[in-house]
């Protein structure tokens, strides 16, 4: 940011902006712990608080981003960021990274008193703030991708449902993958990791390494990355 | 002398049937061009594939003799105000306008001494740190000349500038666009005002439904309308107009809400018309002859009023 609150680059006006809407950013802030917080310090099971925290960053992760697209087309705003000098790809990637990388920042909290709950855990937690990530990157493209579809903010998370709720059930997060097909199944998609780190992180029994649960984590961070380039004409130039 | 700007047989088609069709046009240094027409022409459609904020359906465009619309290099030689008045509302009008002259690629130094200069001159330098959700809509226009000006762009395209413009501003904007012509930028304006058009641009483009019904410099395309006159009625309530289109001294004939035009063949008597509106003749407030302009010449080609759908929009 330079000078006096002011941004020069989509980062930093992300940023600024964020920042500037205080209610916004207190309720931001505030949400994830209302919900977070009986999950970590009460006798909930360690298989539900997972489930909850990892539909939570997903629903984070994909309404933010949806809303605020589908906000900006209708006010011509998107236009706007057509306009700028810039790739349409480049342009995407910075706005859905600073958008995720907000979207961690607001369960950052829920990282620390997780780890702060159960402390030997730690092998964990590298696949927890990665997959975390993960979900957060891939959501927001999703996001960006239903905006496209949508008249309105609020049709975004009608949109983001369809094809979230069942890939949450084929990641295992209601229930664990029951055949080797359904667990191959799981393994393509992004949820597993961040789920999995959680059962680990939480003392429920994984499926899944550490390791490999980092492993995977990492690569649909970049999986997002690649989504967000493909889409990005579509997303920036959709009337 | 390098073209600017050149577009050629450009089409793109709604689902409404709006659109433009097989529109070209081509911009040189420091050319001012109006693109006039009523609500529905397609200018807003030219404007927004001139200014890449949209793709033709076929046709091709160049800028610089590029033809890749994303092309950075390109954008940041354009200044672009569309009909949408668009900044980001819960930023300051500063902070709005120093992100896009960054963006645009202006040092930090250059892009303080600019937006100074001109927010000056937009009359909003007090207002500056007010967040632009409280601006009124004159302010928010102005803020986007700023921002499409602040960089210098080679080519300007502006849909509607004067609109929401105070009468001051408006003259400072014409003479903002006359010292930008001269030092070489290509002035593309989107506008249904007659007097704006033949004052300040040196061409005007005439669309209607999506096409080019006549094109040339201003000058040129008035000579047409030598020795015609527009008879301008102000009425109390509105009138029958068949009798006076029937006239054969009468080229066209619209009304609007408290008036009638009446555009005059070379060499016809106003009075005949008076004689038409026989016992209605009282419900004339007023009336006066003029010399014909832009919106005649529209009127004459088409049939439809200029002013007529301006003041709808």
């Amino acid at each position: 940011m330079t000078g006096h609150g002011l941004a020069a680059t989509v980062w930093q006006r992300e940023l600024l902006e964020f920042a500037q809407r205080r209610r916004a950013l207190v309720i931001k802030l505030i949400f994830p712990l209302v919900v977070g917080l009986p999950l970590l310090f009460s006798r909930a099971p360690s298989v539900y608080a997972a489930m909850a925290l990892t539909m939570l960053a997903t629903m984070i992760g994909a309404v933010g981003s949806g809303a605020v697209l589908t906000r900006e087309r209708l006010t011509g705003l998107n236009v706007r960021y057509r306009l700028l000098p810039r790739r349409p790809a480049a342009l995407l990637c910075e706005r859905l990274a600073v958008s995720a990388a907000i979207d961690l920042m607001q369960l950052s909290p829920i990282l620390i008193l997780l780890a702060i709950r159960h402390p030997s855990r730690w092998p964990y937690w590298p696949a927890l703030l990665i997959g975390t990530a993960a979900v957060l990157a891939m959501t927001n493209v999703l996001g960006a991708w239903a905006s496209t579809l949508t008249t309105s903010p609020g049709e975004v998370m009608l949109v983001v449902l369809l094809p979230v709720l069942p890939a949450l059930f084929l990641s295992g997060v209601f229930t664990t993958p029951a055949s080797p097909a359904w667990r191959a199944i799981a393994n393509v998609l992004p949820f597993t990791y961040l789920h999995d780190a959680l059962l680990g992180a939480l003392f429920a029994a994984p499926r899944l390494s550490a390791l490999m649960d980092l492993g995977g984590a990492t690569v649909f961070v970049l999986v997002a990355g690649l989504c967000a380039m493909l889409l990005a004409r579509h997303v920036l130039e959709t009337d | 002398m390098t073209t600017l700007l050149s577009a050629r047989r450009l089409t793109r088609s709604y689902q409404n049937g709006k659109g433009i069709h097989e529109v070209s046009v081509d911009v040189e240094p420091g050319e001012l061009i109006a693109v006039m027409g009523p609500n529905g022409s397609g200018k807003s459609t030219l404007l927004r594939i001139l200014g890449t904020a949209a793709t033709p359906s076929s046709g091709e465009v160049s800028w610089f003799g590029r033809t890749d619309f994303r092309d950075p290099s390109v954008r940041r030689r354009l200044g672009v105000v569309l009909d949408q008045a668009a900044h980001f509302e819960d930023m300051t009008a500063y902070q709005n306008a120093w992100f896009f002259a960054r963006q645009f690629g202006l040092p930090p130094r250059t892009a303080a001494e600019r937006l100074e200069d001109s927010l000056r001159w937009a009359g909003l330098w007090e207002a500056r740190h007010q967040l632009v959700r409280e601006y009124s809509l004159g302010m928010r226009r102005k803020l986007s000349l700023v921002e499409a000006f602040v960089h210098r762009p080679q080519i300007l395209l502006l849909d509607e500038p004067t609109l929401g413009l105070d009468y001051r501003a408006e003259l400072a904007l014409i003479e903002r666009l006359q010292v930008l012509s001269l030092t070489g930028t290509g002035i593309v304006i989107a506008t249904n005002d007659v007097h704006l058009a033949e004052r300040l641009c040196h061409r005007v483009l005439l669309l209607h439904e999506g096409r080019v019904i006549k094109e040339g410099r201003v000058a040129s395309l008035l000579t047409e309308l030598a020795g015609v006159k527009e008879l301008e009625l102000r009425m109390l309530s509105p009138i029958e107009l068949d009798g006076i289109r029937r006239l054969p001294e009468v080229e066209a004939v619209s009304a609007e809400a408290d008036s009638v035009h009446v555009l005059l063949k070379r060499g016809a008597n106003p009075a005949q018309v008076l004689a038409v509106l026989n016992g209605t003749a009282d419900l004339v407030s007023a009336m006066r002859v003029r010399q014909p302009n832009l919106g005649d010449l529209f009127l004459k080609l088409t049939g439809v009023s200029l002013r007529l759908e301006a003041a709808a929009e």
